[in-house]
């Protein structure tokens, strides 16, 4: 099924973009903020550096065998049970962050726009997209992703050039005073929510298989744009804002939006700039939810993952209604357990992967291609 | 066909509306709000339009254009929902332009009631904040205004219009308000708003039906903070004084002696004031460097402006006067309030982040020691469209 399925580099791209953004456009200033103040937009320059080696290590493993996708690597490197069990992990992680990111984007529409409406009927109408676009497959969603870049690029920049005038650069003052350690550290849940977490990309990447050297390379760039893209948001916000109060907002990114005023008459626009987010949320949530329904069609050898995608949608909805009890917890959650497991789905298990394959490696040339899935 | 006229059928479960909806005739739009404190429990007023009175179609009845409403509560957002006891429709505070605190509630403290106003998903924090001096917030939102129907936009126009043009004032919205509260080494201060004649008089109609309004309402006087609680005010000069240390004048005019004897106005057109810390043998310094340009704009003394010596005479004479009211207010407030609202401390966090760390603790006693260096640079550009007054003439 898989086999069938063509993207190009420049498809890849965009897609990488959105994942990287995703929710960290959204919060990600905010929590750096809270631990490094001034310095959180040095903070996201070298959450972008880590990010960065970390997708290095994904294409390095992605190109020992460019026509399998992460659940097949872990089978044939692992072998199958093994294999298996680690996948089912990985699975585990999408299938949770699909429901993760369904709560995050209600919660901001009821927090900001519509704070009556039932939280299920917003997650109803999310998910109903999101099915929709894993139904009709990775091109398709290729390809609307390649249309809305252009929204979402014009409307970033709308923000940041109708917000610039208010930058105040005594806001970033004093600069470096926290040490590397607490920089590197304050990072952590930036690379992870954006970098580490894209190991389901691994998913969509045997889609290239024909030009796998453009797609190493895309995947690369995709990120450091996407990286970019949220160390310009967090200094806005932190230049703008302060870091104190950027610190205390639970979305900086809206509130930047809110502020923009030019001479009374181009303001109050927040509600378009909403697009921004929903734009990248929208994407990362189907990028993990298709990595959810392939991931276990290709543990179960399904012929196709299509008939999976409405059941499991409903099952994300009803998770997505129970995972967190409130925002308090989900935030707490977020930045503490949801990491560890974050670490160990997407980096933990690719090290173990390489040593494994290191030992394997000679065992592993021999054997001829495998027989399609 | 019959499967998917289902699936229209169930689709249309979605348009048939939002959960959220409000039509504008539902709501109550309050542009100007007041809060007062009274046996713990705290008054909002409401200045809510009444849009027959304000809409450019229907012709006006002759009502007031906005109606007062009040509630009190145990908290701000409990009194403002109660206010649907005496409105017809719920307040909808998405167009707020103008806050006032009671000078009592801002004696008390005033960020327990600032919360709702940054939580609430409805308001923008960008609307000014202000105090009412001598009274209370209601019977400052109960004055009907000349030219401006709509007392709150009065309000609003006025404190910007002053602050753009003259410098006593300062328009500090919510947020400024908020960070000034937070920042170490930083005390916020917020303008005071007068009523200046009969209250009574001053909310009828008759107010304005005259050519001089009774009644009206006033900008004058900075209120100064520690911490959340007003502490005194700042008078005229040493209002101005604020501004020119804090870099918030924007275009001003300030009347300066001639050498000899009257009254010389300078437009300042350009203004640029910058605070810097720094330490000096431990001890904390403050310098404040100011950049300044204008013209001269009227002239009350014989004095021979054809000679360039003149104009750096009047150029020195300007610094000295600014330099004098700049220490001037700085001992004012060091001397009677102690409250750090130049932003001192924050200047030298900037400078000298590692030293501040140690300072922080005890700033309020470094506070009235820090020496304060100023360095003053003014040009005069222009003298307007005449050469020397016909002044010079008449006198002699």
């Amino acid at each position: 099924m898989i086999e069938n399925i063509k993207i190009n580099p420049y498809q890849f791209l965009v897609l990488v973009i959105f994942f990287t953004i995703g929710t960290g456009i959204l919060i990600v200033p905010s929590v750096l903020a809270a631990e490094v103040k001034h310095d959180a937009w040095i903070a996201a320059i070298i959450g972008t550096g880590i990010g960065l080696l970390i997708i290095w290590l994904f294409t390095t493993i992605a190109l020992w065998f460019p026509h399998l996708t992460y659940i097949q690597l872990n089978e044939k490197i692992f072998g199958k049970w093994i294999g298996k069990a680690v996948s089912v992990l990985f699975v585990s992680m999408a299938a949770l962050y699909t429901s993760s990111l369904l709560y995050y984007s209600a919660t901001f529409i009821s927090t900001n726009m519509l704070p009556t409406t039932p939280i299920v009927a917003l997650n109803i109408l999310m998910m109903g997209i999101v099915v929709m676009a894993v139904r009709l497959g990775l091109e398709t969603i290729a390809r609307s992703a390649e249309i809305f870049i252009v929204v979402f690029f014009v409307l970033f920049l709308i923000l940041g050039v109708c917000i610039s005038p208010q930058i105040k650069l005594e806001n970033l003052q004093p600069v470096f005073v926290e040490g590397t350690k607490t920089l590197v550290q304050s990072s952590i849940y930036f690379v992870t929510s954006s970098s580490v977490n894209a190991i389901v990309l691994l998913m969509i990447f045997p889609a290239l298989m024909n030009k796998m050297k453009q797609a190493r390379k895309s995947f690369l760039i995709g990120n450091l744009i996407g990286g970019i893209m949220i160390i310009i948001l967090s200094f806005l916000s932190v230049s703008i804002l302060g870091a104190e109060d950027t610190a205390r907002e639970i979305y900086p990114g809206y509130e930047l939006a809110k502020r923009i005023n030019i001479g009374d008459f181009v303001q109050r626009i927040e509600g378009l700039m909403g697009f921004l987010w929903f734009i990248a949320l929208y994407f990362k949530t189907v990028l993990y939810f298709y990595a959810t329904v392939l991931g276990i069609a290709q543990i179960l050898h399904l012929k196709d993952y299509r008939p999976l995608t409405l059941p499991l949608g409903i099952i994300a909805v009803i998770v997505s209604l129970v995972i967190y009890p409130n925002v308090v917890y989900q935030k707490e959650i977020q930045q503490s357990t949801e990491i560890y497991f974050s670490l160990f789905v997407g980096l933990f298990l690719p090290l173990l992967l390489v040593i494994v394959y290191a030992f394997r490696k000679n065992k592993l040339k021999k054997s001829p291609e495998p027989e399609s899935p | 066909m019959k499967k998917s006229l289902l699936v229209l059928l169930i689709l249309t479960l979605f348009l048939s509306g939002c959960w959220d909806r409000r039509e504008l005739n539902e709501l109550g739009i309050t542009m100007a709000m007041g809060i007062d404190k009274s046996e713990n429990q705290y008054v909002i007023s409401a200045q809510v339009v009444v849009p027959s009175e304000v809409s450019m179609k229907t012709n006006s009845q002759g009502r007031s254009a906005v109606t007062l409403f009040q509630a009190s509560g145990e908290s701000v957002y409990e009194a403002l929902r109660k206010m649907t006891k005496n409105s017809p429709r719920k307040i909808y505070p998405g167009h707020l332009l103008i806050l006032v605190i009671s000078e009592d509630l801002a004696k008390e403290g005033i960020a327990e009631s600032l919360d709702l106003l940054s939580r609430d998903w409805e308001l923008r924090p960008d609307f000014y904040v202000v105090v009412a001096k001598n009274t209370t917030a209601s019977e400052v939102l109960n004055v009907n205004t000349p030219i401006e129907s709509i007392p709150a936009t009065k309000m609003y126009k006025s404190l910007k219009v002053s602050e753009r043009n003259w410098a006593g004032t300062k328009g500090i919205i919510l947020d400024e308000l908020i960070k000034d509260l937070l920042t170490d080494g930083k005390e916020a201060v917020l303008t005071g708003i007068e009523i200046i004649g009969d209250k009574e008089i001053g909310s009828s109609k008759q107010n304005v039906e005259t050519i001089t309004s009774s009644t009206e309402i006033k900008y004058d006087h900075l209120a100064v903070f520690k911490g959340d609680r007003l502490v005194g005010w700042l008078n005229e000069e040493e209002s101005r004084g604020y501004a020119e240390i804090t870099n918030s004048v924007k275009s001003t005019v300030t009347a300066i002696p001639c050498p000899k004897k009257g009254k010389i106005s300078v437009n300042i057109l350009h203004y640029n004031a910058k605070v810097t810390g720094a330490i000096n043998k431990g001890t904390p310094e403050v310098n404040i460097k100011i950049q300044a340009e204008g013209d001269l704009g009227e002239v009350q003394c014989p004095i021979d402006l054809t000679k360039p010596k003149t104009i750096d005479e009047l150029e020195k004479i300007y610094e000295k006067e600014v330099e004098e009211v700049i220490h001037r207010t700085i001992d004012t407030v060091r001397s009677q309030y102690a409250s750090d609202i130049f932003g001192f401390g924050e200047a030298i966090s900037r400078s000298n982040p590692k030293e501040w760390d140690k300072m922080k603790e005890h700033w309020d006693e470094e506070f009235p020691e820090v020496t304060v260096n100023t360095q003053i640079d003014m040009k005069i550009r222009r003298i307007g469209t005449v050469n020397n007054s016909f002044l010079e003439k008449i006198k002699d």
